[in-house]
This record gives C-alpha cells, structure tokens and sequence, in this order.
C-alpha cells in the first residue's frame, strides 16, 4: 500500500530548483550524500487522510531521490483500537476523555501485535503521532536510534493519560515537536521540526487563470468583488461565526464578499450543528457564501485561496494551521489568530496581521481591504517567509539533520 | 651493331643529353628556388615553413628528372605505341611520388598542429589515416582514368561508403570542424574563464579536436564537445588573475533547533536563564532572524527585545534591547554580558517589572550548527566571485556572520583570505564595511559582487 501511494508521488527533487533555488537542492544531495544508503522506517496509522500521511507521501519518495533508503508503514487496529486512540489523541490536546479501565491495556496489545511491521534493518525508526508510540518496547530487540515525531500539541494534555504514555515516550532516543510551546518536559532531547506544505501539490501549484474563473463561477462568486476567504473545517475552534461578525462590521464600510469554505469531521458531531448555526447566521446576506467542500476539492481550496483578496484563519485553538502557509505561499494578506503554530507563520504587520478579538480582526481585515499597498508588502514577504522556512525542502533538511544529529552531541557539528 | 649504332647515334645520344642536362638545371633550379623560397617563408613567420622545406625538397628534384625523361622520350626516335607507353608511366610516377609527398607533408603539418593545440592522441592519429586514406583513393582514381579503365562503379561504391562515414561518423566530424574554428578563431584558449549560455562556467584547461575540457568552481571538469561550443554564447574573460596561495574553500552551515525546555514567564526568569543558557540558546535568540527573516530589511530586531516589548509591554526596555548591535560583539560571552547589563540596568530603576507576568513566555531554544564543505572553491577573484553567485545564503552566512564569532574578530572569512591571499587591504575593508543588518542576504551577495568585480575588471 505504502508503495502505492509514494508510487503516486511522481515530483523530482529537480522539480524544487525553480521554486527554492539550485543552492538549496545542492545542499541537500551534499547533507543526504553523509546518510546514504542508511535505512529510515516512518511508521503512523494511516496511509490516506491528514497532514501527517500528506507529508509522508511525499517525504518518503524524496529521501529515496536523495539515497536514503526510506519506507513507510502504517499500524493495522480494529475500530475499537482507532476509537481509543482517538481518545488519546483528545486527551492529549487537553479534551476531556473518559477511558475504561482496559482501553489502555488494549491499546497496548495491539501495538504489541503490529510489532512484526518493524524493519529489522533500519537504522532509524520514526514512529509519528500517539498511536503506534508503543513500538518502543522493541527497542533494546531491534537497536537503531528512535524518534517519536509528535505532530500534535500535548502542552496541556490530560494528565493521568500522560502519565502512563511519558515512560515510553522517554525510551525514545528523541522527540520531534511542531512548536516550542508543544511540548512536554522530558529528559530525551526534543527537535523542533515545522510542518511544511508541498509547493507543487493540487493545493499549492500555480493555476491558469481560466481554472480559477472556472471556480469561482461554480460557486458564483463575482470576480469583480473584493474576497475574503476563511478555509476550515466547520468547527467551533475554527470559530466561523465570529469570522462573520468581523466581515459584517467591514461591509457596512467597504463593498466586499465573505466565503466559509469547508468540509465537515466525520468524527466530529458537531460538525453538522456548526455547519448549521453557520448558515443560519448567514442566511439572507448575499454577500456570505458558505461552501460545503467534498474530501480532495484541492483544486478549488487552492483557486479560491488564490482569488482571495484577504484570507482569514480566526482559530480560537489551532494546530500548527498549515491553511496559513498556504494562503500566504500565494502572496495573500492573512488575518489570524495568535494561536497555536499561527504566530510562527505571522509575523504581526510583517507577514500578515495577527488579532485577538472579533473587532481585531475587523481593524485589520479593514486596513487591508483599504490599503492594497500593505496588503500587497505583507502578501510578499509572506510568501518568502514560507518559501524560507515552510517548504518541503526545508523539512526534508530537517529530517536529515536530526538523523546526523542522533550520532553527534555537540551544538556545532563539523561534517 | 656498330653501323647501326654509327648510323643512330644522335638519336641515342640527344634524348641522354636532355636527360643529363635536366638533372644538371635540377640540381641548379632545386638550390635556387629552395633559397628563395626560404627566405620568403621566413618573413611569413608560419611555423610549418620548415616541413614544407624539407618535405618537398627531394620530390622537385626528382620531378624535374622526371620531366627530363619525358622531354628524353618525346625526342627519341622509338615509335609512337612505345613512347605513349612510357610517358603513361612517368605520368603515372609523377602521381604516385606527389600522392606520396602530400601524405608525408599532411603527416608533418599535422604533427605540428596536434602539438599546438594537444591534440589526443588516438584524435590525431584518426585524422592522419583519414587523410592518408583519401589521397591514395585520389591517387588510384586518376591512375585508373589516366589509365583509361572504367572508373564510374569504383566512384559509385566510393561514394556510398563516404555516405555512409559521414552519416556515421558525423559528431565526429562536426567536432573535428568545429575543433578547427574554435583554434581559428581563437573562441576560447586555454587559462580562459569562460561562461556558456547554457550556464557551464569555468577555466577552460584543454582543447582537443573533439571537445573542450573546462574546469568548474565546484571542481568538476566539463568536457563539452567541440561542435556545441561553437553554437554557444561564450563570455570570455580572458586569462586568470593572480592565483592565492592557498584557495578559499567555501562551507555551508545548516541549523537545527533543539527545544530546552526552557521558558520564562517574566524578567526575573529571562536573567536567570541568559545567566546559565549554553552559547548556542543566546545565539539561536540574537542571530536567528537573520537567516529566517532574510527577505526583510532592515531586520526585526533579536527575540529578547521582540518578547519584551510584545509579552511585557515594556517599549523602552525592548529598544534598549533592540540596539544592542549583536553583529559588534566577537563572543557570545560578550553579547551574553551586554545582554544582562541592559535588562540589569533598566530593572534598577523599574525594580516593580522584575516579576511582571508577560502575556506569552518565550521559549528558549538551542541551534544545532552543522558546518560542511561545499565542493566550491576559489583560487583568484574571478573564481570568488562567480562561486558568491551560487553559494546558498547558508554558505554566506557561515562565511559573513558566524566567522565573527568563530575567528574571534572583527572581520568576516571573506575579508580575511582576500586581504591575507592577495593584499587587496582596500577591498577587504570595502566588504567588511557592508553592514549587514541594512541588506538582506541576497542583498549582500550583490553587494559583495558589486565590490569585487569593481576591482577585477
């Protein structure tokens, strides 16, 4: 399976050149060249779906092109394991969860059957995420250096489930978090490793014209008419309501258009009620449009992204919210709020504006919409603070040197 | 017999006169013709004057007897059939003898071409055996139609088998034209720094018949064959300049970050932590917004003024911290010291802020530094220069910011192995005067260009 899916990634590292510069490639052949032929097993739960297997997709077929033997497996669990594990995964980004007194038990029995995944020869395991975090136990069996890739905040998870994980999770030889403000104290030492986005993917590549036009008249949304897009799943956090509160205050001023586009967490009841309250709230202003995405609608997130004249990301909590790399890669202003990996990506009044409230992000979605000039610097070196450090090429890089530096100790490393 | 030889002897004594008195003027003409030629090829100054000199020589004798047999023959009395005969064969002799003199001279002339231009080997010994092989197949074709057999089949295949060497061998001989033009017309020599259109670009260190080789910055040696470079866009910049003594061997510096654990949460917090951070934490905070803000200028300022001011609110602290120039300081332990005296100094006087909870901590983080060598290096400016053009912002930031802190002084490696290598005093200052925080990285590479190639042209 996961051959299939890398399979589908046909993009060569060469591809990369035009967009991050000659320099930038020699630099990983030259650091990949010190690792080559070393085996790398990538181990998650899931070959489709999410960011994680998004840039596992693409992550591995590029370590290949570099020389390193990369591979990719995913733990197999029954949906009593998945459902625990969704717990987990609640509980550490700090939900109230309730488990039963042998979830965990359970939980560990089927990491411990998914233990035969282990490839024996690799040199280094990267186990992403909670769920298979439990392979660990195979560590003094198999050797090789261990690093649990963390792609979720667990700086206020719930404690009592923390307190059984930590004890695996210190096994490990290192840990790899989004954001400094991520993390757990733990002995083992912890890189800090963004999230990037691919630049040549559906979601990010340059599109024609006509398939934006194409876009935007599927929806009826006039081109003429200055655009603000918020992204995001219809959720609560994502707070779609307060975005058109914001909208709102501006459209009594400046002649403009909202547009919620989105898809729904099947995991999520909430979900249909959010999306509910959020087309009532909008009901019968013509100029909001809420957009009901399918999965894959890549094409269209990335044409309206590009039609947008101001792209909104008002999260009450957030990920590392990619969405906001995105929008920026294609030199848009954004609004958003300061949370969770949004302030690495926003510079406030550098690489976009950052609010705290409803009427923040109303100030700033109003200084934008009337200053184009601003919008358009902020828009700019948006896009080269993604380009420098929001790229796939850069967490390629990364992903090299934490391996290089798991055999070297020191703060500067002669290679 | 003797009647005989009584009744004939003028016919028989004529024809041998002519033929003594024309290897007598042959001997004449040969050292008369040969002086003046000579010293007329002398003034030319043409390097192949004495092969063709010594090559002809011998044949211009032998073909003045050879025309002293012919004129001996048409004066005898022998008949007609006989004398046809014998003039097709001293016809045939005179062929034979230039087919064989122009094989020996292409041979020579050759020879010395190969050696000015270092020709390979087996390339010149081609050309040689193409060459010999045309002229006899000349040379059998006018014998065959001197001879009056048939020649047109003979034209026919031999036609056919050059077509099909042409199509064949047609690189080759694209290559062989184009080796000719490039030595012609002196496109390139070897010792030039050249650029190709196609981006190749580098010291040319061979020209053969087939291609060129050229050496790159990154020590790689293209050989691009001769009939591309022809249709190339070729910037020449002629010879090298002077050669450092030691070339400049460029590194790259990748960064990783490593997360401390460290946090604080107010000023009281912030001291203690900048008191006991490694090196590599209080660098990470003044210096990595060089590299990953590198599109912005002027550059914000370090993290430290950037938290106080946003987490604390407290403007005049965060200037305070701002214009702390952290480029001027040579140790980390120095800028670590200026660091505390500021935050020290303002709590003094403000000693109610010293536990104010800041509306977001700042996390500390540690940078990894991983230092390799590029395959880049750089003998003179020409070459220095042209490697600034591609190193990453990585490369240049090893060699501008970190060498600061890693030489210990006030200089960066650029500067240094320029004024050490070359003495240039002037252009390194020039470069060490770009004040790095009013540029972006690519800003100070074209800033960096703009001074040495200032001095070079």
């Amino acid at each position: 399976m996961s051959n299939e899916i890398v399979k589908q990634f046909t993009n060569k590292l060469e591809d990369y050149q035009p967009i991050v510069g000659k320099s930038t490639i020699d630099e990983l052949k030259l650091l990949a060249s010190r690792l080559a032929r070393k085996n790398v097993q990538n181990v998650n739960s899931t070959y489709v779906g999410g960011g994680v297997a998004e840039i596992l997709s693409r992550m591995v077929p590029l370590l290949n092109q570099l020389g390193v033997n990369a591979k990719w497996d995913v733990i197999k669990g029954d949906d009593r394991f998945f459902d625990i594990t969704k717990k987990i995964h609640n509980a550490l980004h700090g939900r109230k969860e309730t488990f039963s007194s042998d979830d965990f038990d359970y939980f560990r029995e089927v990491n411990r059957k998914n233990q035969d995944i282990l490839w024996p020869a690799a040199d280094y395991y990267l186990i992403h995420d909670p769920q298979p975090v439990l392979l660990i136990e195979r560590k003094n069996d198999l050797g090789g250096k261990w690093v649990w890739r963390c792609h979720i905040d667990i700086s206020q998870p719930d404690k009592k489930l923390w307190g059984s994980l930590d004890d695996f999770v210190e096994r490990y030889d290192a840990a790899i978090f989004s954001a400094p403000n991520f993390t757990q104290n733990l002995s083992i030492t912890q890189f800090m490793v963004s999230p990037s986005i691919d630049p040549l993917s559906d979601k990010n590549k340059e599109l024609p014209t006509s398939t934006i036009e194409a876009v935007l008249d599927q929806y009826g949304i006039n081109p003429q008419k200055p655009l603000v897009v918020q992204i995001s799943r219809f959720d609560y956090l994502k707070d779609p309501v307060g975005v058109i509160q914001a909208f709102e205050m501006v459209r009594k001023g400046i002649d403009c258009q909202l547009v919620l586009a989105g898809g729904t967490a099947t995991d999520d009841p909430e979900s249909d009620k959010v999306l509910d309250e959020v087309r009532n709230r909008a009901d019968g202003n013509k100029d909001i449009k809420i957009l009901l995405l399918p999965p894959g609608s890549d094409i269209e997130i990335n044409a309206l992204q590009r039609a947008a004249t101001v792209v909104f990301q008002k999260s009450i909590r957030e990920g590392f919210g990619l969405t906001i790399s995105e929008a920026l890669w294609k030199a848009k202003p954004v609004v958003a709020t300061a949370v969770g990996g949004i302030p690495l990506q926003i510079h406030d009044k550098l690489t976009g504006l950052l609010c705290h409230s409803v009427d923040g992000a109303a100030y700033a979605l109003k200084q934008l919409l009337s200053n184009r000039e601003y919008a358009e610097m902020l828009g700019k070196n948006g896009k080269e603070h993604v380009r420098q450090n929001f790229l796939i090429t850069r967490h390629l890089k990364e992903y090299l040197l934490v391996f290089t530096a798991l055999y070297n100790t020191s703060d500067i490393v002669y290679l | 017999m003797i009647d005989w030889f009584n009744a004939n002897w003028v016919l028989i004594v004529a024809p041998l006169s002519v033929f003594v008195a024309f290897c007598i003027i042959g001997l004449w003409a040969r050292s008369f013709v040969y002086n003046r030629l000579t010293k007329l090829l002398s003034k030319s100054g043409w390097s192949g004057r004495e092969i063709l000199v010594r090559t002809t020589r011998g044949p211009f004798f032998f073909w003045i007897i050879l025309l002293g047999a012919y004129i001996a023959f048409m004066i005898s009395d022998l008949s007609n059939p006989t004398k046809d005969l014998a003039v097709k064969i001293i016809a045939s002799i005179f062929i034979i003898s230039l087919i064989w003199l122009l094989m020996i001279l292409s041979d020579r002339l050759l020879a010395l071409y190969s050696e000015e231009i270092k020709t390979p080997r087996p390339v010149g010994k081609h050309v040689a055996n193409g060459i010999r092989v045309t002229l006899i197949v000349i040379g059998i074709l006018i014998l065959i139609d001197f001879w009056g057999w048939p020649i047109t089949p003979i034209l026919l295949l031999l036609s056919a088998l050059i077509l099909v060497a042409l199509v064949a061998f047609r690189d080759a001989i694209l290559n062989v034209f184009s080796g000719f033009e490039i030595t012609a017309t002196r496109l390139v020599k070897e010792g030039d720094f050249v650029k190709l259109g196609s981006g190749v670009e580098g010291y040319v260190i061979d020209i053969g018949w087939m291609n060129v080789k050229i050496r790159t910055t990154d020590q790689n040696i293209v050989v691009m064959p001769n009939s591309k470079l022809v249709k190339e866009t070729v910037m020449n910049y002629g010879y090298p300049l002077k050669k450092a003594g030691a070339p400049f061997q460029f590194f790259t510096r990748l960064h990783l970050k490593e997360l401390t654990g460290l946090k604080a949460q107010n000023l009281t917090e912030l001291i203690d932590i900048l008191k006991t951070a490694p090196d590599a934490v209080i660098y990470y905070h003044t210096y990595h917004f060089l590299e990953e803000h590198q599109y912005l200028t002027p550059e914000p300022a370090n993290d430290f003024a950037l938290w106080v001011g946003d987490a604390l609110d407290d403007d005049v602290l965060s200037e305070k911290l701002a214009n702390i120039d952290t480029f001027a300081y040579s140790s980390i332990s120095a800028l670590r010291e200026a660091l505390l005296l500021a935050l020290e100094q303002h709590l003094e006087g403000h000693p109610g802020l010293r536990d104010k909870r800041a509306n977001r901590e700042l996390y500390f983080i540690k940078s990894i530094s991983f230092v390799l060598p590029t395959p880049y290096v750089a003998s003179d400016l020409r070459e220095f220069v042209e490697v600034i053009r591609k190193i990453s912002t990585g490369s240049l930031y090893y060699h501008v910011f970190e060498s600061r802190l890693r030489l210990q002084k006030r200089s960066n490696d650029f500067s240094v192995w320029i004024r050490d290598q070359f003495g240039e005093d002037d252009l390194a200052d020039r470069i060490d005067a770009l004040f790095p925080y009013t540029y972006t990285l690519e800003a100070l590479r074209s800033a960096i260009i703009e001074q040495v190639e200032k001095r070079i042209k």
